[in-house]
């Protein structure tokens, strides 16, 4: 019976935290950290050249998900290879199937729960900290981001050893799903507070004596304006499909136009 | 303010380091060290002066604050953001005179960033491109049965990438940039239409940072609701980010609490969220 090490299970694990992407192409993206990663376990669990270079060939197949919450399918892999070489019905293929099966649902939840709502309220919470030039805001995010990180994948690689399969119904099941959705509210929130703390469109546009616009919107609700280009650049994004870099694009000429009207000017001089 | 040869040359480390498939590894290099708000402290101390640079590097972090990359595409390149936008943003407001924490200065810096930004995902294609070649060598390596080459594959040789795509190009721009900010006052004065378009954009621009991030975690139109109790929060009644997360995590425990009643009623809710919590 075969079993791999804590040490090699560790090597293999680091070697995915570190590399997962730094050989990255737009036709290979992370085959190469996840081939790096893998090294360590068939080395462990295979004797001879063949063996190795028959299971090793299982990894070359493309590989691409939110290589943090994907931490999850290799240390799953980690377990599956193992069950493989002591004799059970599993084939690379297998393995490669239950591979391709996690990518795309994994890379969603990465991308909305780590990537577009953790980081989000971490870097809202350190530019609030950080908004006079205190270096407290980017020293908490590099420390709690840093810290749940490792801790977090880690957990994620040998949950995964462990638990094979069911360590998906961690993060799928109606329970994450509760979770996931109470998280995101968070970051909903957070993002809300920091459009208002940091974004201020302002308008210059007056007529002397009867209206001075900025004045009357602050009235009716404070950081109109801000909150107004925030919904527009949305709808631009979702409802008309337009891509970020465009919306920039339309921004400039939105700027340009509205300081020869004289709706926007930033009053300033050498 | 003139940027010399060893702070550019730590800036192109940096640059190595931080971006996207960077050889810092995704959440040291990309996500702490490429992230504008950490960016704009290193900047800080390499050109010397850390508040400038903490101050500028924030106000561009609103913008590419939910930066994601799905499937490898990006609107943006964070070393560029960081490593050649923040030192030019510090270099342009230092030569105009600008007070650091103003608020045109940090339009300035936004306006900035997001250029050289979306220019430098010319970097990230080209980085990815060269890589290319490294994995030409690795495939070799796999057929042959040659396994410990992988390692160089993946982690030695990718630095040639980040010489070429990286490494140069923030040393040439910073160094050369710098002096590009005489020019421009020169020849673009302040009260121009130039110059007014380019602090508006910078105004306008986190907007954007803040929609990206929204068109990620807005589902139906109901979960707006949930971003303008933030952002009333803030805008009407003063609460500051902290304050904003802890509100927030307070409303989060109880919706995770009402759900869980819905699914199991005898669940206990607090022990379960606190088992699922390390998951994130």
């Amino acid at each position: 019976m075969k079993k791999l090490s804590k040490k090699t299970l560790n090597k293999s694990f680091l070697s995915w935290f570190y590399g997962n992407l730094t050989c990255f192409s737009q036709e290979h993206m992370q085959t190469f950290g996840y081939l790096c990663s893998m090294l360590p376990v068939v080395d462990e669990l295979y004797d001879t050249q063949e063996e190795k270079k028959d299971a090793m060939q299982t990894y070359t197949a493309f590989f691409n998900t939110e290589p943090q919450i994907g931490t999850l399918v290799v240390g799953m892999t980690a377990g599956l290879e193992e069950a493989k070489a002591n004799g059970e019905a599993l084939d690379g293929e297998t393995i490669n199937g239950i591979r391709a099966g996690l990518m795309g649902p994994l890379a969603g939840i990465g991308d909305s729960l780590i990537v577009g709502t953790l980081i989000p309220i971490l870097l809202g919470i350190g530019l609030g900290l950080s908004g006079n030039g205190s270096p407290l805001g980017a020293i908490f995010y590099i420390v709690t981001w840093n810290l749940l990180m490792f801790f977090g994948m880690k957990f994620a690689y040998f949950k995964g050893y462990e638990m094979g399969g069911k360590a998906v119904e961690l993060l799928v099941g109606e329970q994450a799903q509760a979770l996931r959705d109470s998280i995101i509210m968070i970051g909903t929130m957070v993002i809300g507070a920091v459009a208002a703390s940091w974004i201020n469109v302002t308008t210059s546009f007056a007529i002397p004596g009867v209206i001075e616009l900025q004045s009357t919107l602050d009235s009716v609700y404070p950081k109109l304006l801000s909150a107004g280009t925030v919904i527009f650049c949305w709808w631009l994004m979702t409802k008309r499909k337009i891509s970020p870099t465009m919306v920039m694009l339309l921004l400039v000429v939105i700027a340009f136009v509205g300081v020869l009207l004289g709706f926007f000017d930033p009053g300033l001089s050498y | 303010m003139q940027i010399n040869m060893i702070q550019a040359i730590l800036l192109g480390l940096c640059a190595c380091l931080s971006s996207m498939p960077g050889l810092g590894g995704t959440t040291f290099g990309n996500y702490t060290l490429g992230r504008p708000l950490v960016a704009g402290m290193v900047v800080g101390l390499i050109l010397g002066d850390m508040q400038t640079g903490i101050i500028l590097g924030a106000a561009i972090q609103v913008i590419y604050i939910a930066l994601v990359t799905p499937g490898g595409t990006v609107s943006a390149d964070v070393r560029a953001i960081s490593y050649i936008g923040i030192p030019l943003s510090v270099c342009a407001i230092k030569g105009m005179g600008l007070d650091p924490s103003s608020s045109a200065a940090r339009d300035m810096a936004a306006a900035l960033g997001a250029a050289v930004g979306t220019l430098g995902t010319v970097l990230f294609y080209g980085t990815a491109t060269v890589n290319l070649l490294w994995q030409h060598i690795g495939w070799k390596a796999v057929e042959k049965g040659d396994f410990k080459k992988l390692y160089l594959v993946n982690m030695g040789f990718p630095w040639i990438s980040h010489f070429l795509c990286s490494f140069l190009p923030t040393v040439i721009i910073t160094m050369a940039g710098s002096s590009m900010v005489d020019l421009m006052k020169a020849y673009l004065p302040m009260d121009g239409v130039a110059m007014k378009t380019l602090f508006t954009v910078g105004s306008l621009l986190p907007a954007v940072g803040v929609a990206i991030l929204l068109k990620q975690v807005i589902n139906k139109s109901l979960d707006f609701l949930t971003f303008f109790f933030g952002f009333t929060l803030a805008a009407c009644m003063g609460v500051n980010l902290i304050g904003a997360a802890a509100i927030g995590g307070f409303f989060a425990v109880t919706n995770y609490k009402i759900q869980m009643l819905k699914l199991r009623p005898a669940v206990a809710g607090a022990a379960a969220y606190d088992d699922e919590e390390e998951d994130i």
